[in-house]
């Protein structure tokens, strides 16, 4: 009975969805229909699935939403621009892809095309390599009813970093964003995230992106978010390396209701450098949940993992890491941290670091730590004529500032360190 | 310039300071001496406003103001100046940024503009030479891997910087080799004169044959026992406590 009942639920929020005209063609048909049929077995998860145990969705669920084109936007994309840095820029408003407002490249090296433009072949080679869309839910209905997507594809050494920036408006509006993205044989991308929304209400944003890192080749992959009111997001990341590359990813939260990041890499090739850094500070009652996994399925690789967060006011914070190292994955270096603070009595972090590992000749550590501001540190600055305020902001910029230091690209660290506050 | 009449303190529930009067005038340098657990610290401690300490009784008048109304950075604004015992260590916060900040706060309190960067800079060279502190180690985070007498040269330095009118030097003799002793004493008697006052707070007599002071308090079971000039000092570390304490306890 309460199965039904379930399945009825699922049903009614994706029939909405399904209401609307998305792209379907030959090469779309099958993926789409691979995801439909896995929503079709599934049900809404709750805080009783491992997965999901500190992030309830049902203030997601619980509404139906649209797709919405937008003709106009209300909001100013120049807030995102990162002063003396050239990118080529993807907008994608509300998960549809604005050329108007987009720079592409005009180059050999770089190619940026619509998933329509791409044949079968490029499409079924990389679509839902590494993505559970069977036991997620939510990537499963990004996979049946994606509303657009560009796949760009680095062939050589890229002379500008390209910046995607997700504009989001509208009340209860879906926007499943799905893109690709490729570096070739030794080839460098970099890649940066921004959203910016205005005049959102439950608004439901529900990205996947996947990553395919060629052999000898390098990607960089920068997320900010720094989202107004409104919004509840689930950004799902992908990554496939082959041998000899390097991937790193970075996320900066600096605000958002509710959102949902879930990272994950696999290593499916020897010598092979991968790196997640992350910082988040939720405030007032907002949920910041960061899940990630590191997968080590071949020999001499290596992996740095380091999260951090302040937690103020009633907020939220989640981390979940789990790094594991498969039978044949011999000579791994995997090493994984969280450090939390919590600023308030009623703050809330669950910090759950893992690690699986099969092969018997490997390094690796993983930790966790929540603690309070180191009060001494606090009246030492003081005593030197700080406000309480600007030594709290020093010590929280301290903090954090040391994952917000592993940005490469200087104009955009000196761009997100003035974000949180920091010189 | 500060006088404190009948202060009481505690912490937990604790009595540490059972009546201190002490009065110190500008161009003046007191040492207080006394024996551990007498409540040295615990007195600088609360003149700089740490809030662990609960004030029971008593007055601190500094400059015609009621100081314990004021929290510990408008305190450092006032003028009071703490050089910790345990300089604390603070990852991911550069010497520079941290001590601009503070001038720049203490300025903006006093309705002034923040400090011009050549100025600030000009302003460390000369400073940080005082002590013989290397430059180097002012663009590295606070405190962080410093020795222990580069962290007390850091402290004299910082008060080089902020310029205060009342500087409290708890312990700043402890873990100093004679050479750090002497460079620190240097800094200290070259910021000193007729505007403005310190209070030593030592263990040893050691550090007054370079910072002589025209008064000695001995500080014994949170009250100050006996008062002389520097010979007292000198008395204190041929003979010891122990003639003191009897005295006390008589």
């Amino acid at each position: 009975m309460s199965s039904t009942l379930t399945t009825n639920k699922v049903e009614g929020f994706v029939s909405h969805i399904a209401e609307n005209n998305l792209a379907v063609w030959n090469e779309l048909k099958s993926i789409r229909q691979s995801g439909l049929k896995a929503i079709k077995s599934l049900k809404f998860p709750t805080t009783r699935d491992e997965y999901w145990k500190y992030s309830r969705t049902t203030k997601i669920t619980k509404n139906h939403y649209h797709f919405s084109q937008l003709d106009s936007i209300k909001g100013d994309l120049s807030k995102v621009k990162i002063e003396g840095l050239d990118t080529y820029e993807i907008v994608m408003v509300n998960g549809f892809f604005n050329a108007e407002l987009s720079s592409l490249p005009k180059n050999d090296i770089i190619e940026i095309k619509s998933f329509e433009e791409c044949t079968t072949e490029e499409l079924t080679s990389y679509f839902s390599q590494n993505l559970d869309t069977i036991t997620n839910f939510f990537s499963a209905l990004n996979t049946a009813y994606f509303s657009e997507g560009i796949m760009i594809v680095a062939k050589g050494v890229c002379d500008k970093p390209v910046h995607v920036i997700h504009y989001s408006e509208g009340n209860n509006v879906i926007s499943q964003p799905r893109n690709l993205f490729i570096t070739e044989k030794n080839a460098e991308l970099s890649i940066i995230k921004s959203s910016i929304n205005q005049n959102t209400e439950n608004f439901f944003y529900n990205s996947v992106n996947e990553f395919f890192i060629g052999e000898n080749s390098h990607m960089n992959y920068y997320v900010i978010q720094n989202y107004e009111e409104g919004m509840n997001v689930i950004s799902t990341n992908v990554a496939t390396q082959e041998k000899n590359s390097n991937f790193s990813a970075y996320n900066y939260t600096l605000k958002g209701d509710w959102i949902r990041n879930n990272t994950n890499i696999f290593v499916k090739g020897e010598n092979c450098e991968s790196n997640l850094y992350g910082a988040y500070q939720p405030k007032g009652k907002q949920h910041i949940d960061n899940h990630t996994i590191m997968d080590h399925i071949m020999p001499n690789c290596e992996s740095n993992e380091h999260y951090k967060g302040t937690v103020d006011d009633k907020a939220t914070g989640v981390f979940n890491g789990k790094v594991f190292v498969r039978k044949d994955a011999q000579k791994i270096n995997a090493f994984q941290s969280n450090n939390n603070i919590l600023l308030s009595d009623d703050a809330t972090m669950n910090s759950k670091p893992e690690l699986e590992i099969y092969a018997d000749d490997v390094k690796c550590s993983h930790g966790s730590t929540s603690g309070q501001l180191d009060e001494e540190a606090v009246f030492y600055l003081q005593s030197r004529g700080l406000s309480k305020e600007s030594a709290t902001a020093l010590l929280i910029g301290a903090f954090l500032g040391e994952v917000v230091e592993k940005i490469k690209l200087p104009e955009l660290k000196d761009k997100v360190l003035e974000m949180y506050g920091m010189e | 310039m500060i006088s404190i009449k009948n202060l009481h303190a505690s912490i937990d529930g604790k009595e540490i300071l059972k009546g201190i009067n002490l009065e110190v005038k500008a161009g003046e340098v007191h040492a207080i001496m006394g024996p551990n657990g007498s409540g040295k610290s615990t007195l600088s401690s609360v003149l700089a406003g740490n809030e662990d300490y609960e004030i029971t009784e008593g007055s601190v008048d500094f400059m015609g103001e009621d100081l314990l109304e004021y929290s510990t950075e408008e305190r450092a604004r006032m003028g009071v100046f703490l050089a910790f015992q345990y300089p604390i260590e603070i990852p991911g916060v550069s010497n520079m940024n941290f001590l601009r900040t503070a001038i720049n706060e203490t300025r903006e309190s006093r309705g002034e503009e923040p400090i011009a960067a050549k100025d600030f800079l000009a302003m460390v060279k000369e400073k940080s030479a005082l002590v013989e502190l290397d430059n180097s180690l002012l663009k590295r985070y606070v405190n962080e891997g410093f020795s222990g007498g580069e962290k007390k040269r850091n402290e004299i330095f910082q008060m080089a910087m902020l310029e205060p009118k009342l500087a409290i030097l708890d312990e700043t003799d402890s873990g100093l080799d004679i050479d750090a002793l002497k460079i620190v004493s240097h800094g200290v008697n070259t910021l000193k004169n007729q505007e403005n006052a310190t209070i030593v707070i030592t263990h040893y007599q050691r550090l007054l044959d370079y910072i002589v002071p025209d008064f000695v308090h001995v500080l014994y079971k949170g009250k100050i026992v006996k008062s002389g000039t520097k010979e007292l000092a000198l008395e204190l570390e041929e003979k010891g406590y122990d003639w003191i304490k009897e005295e006390v306890n008589a």
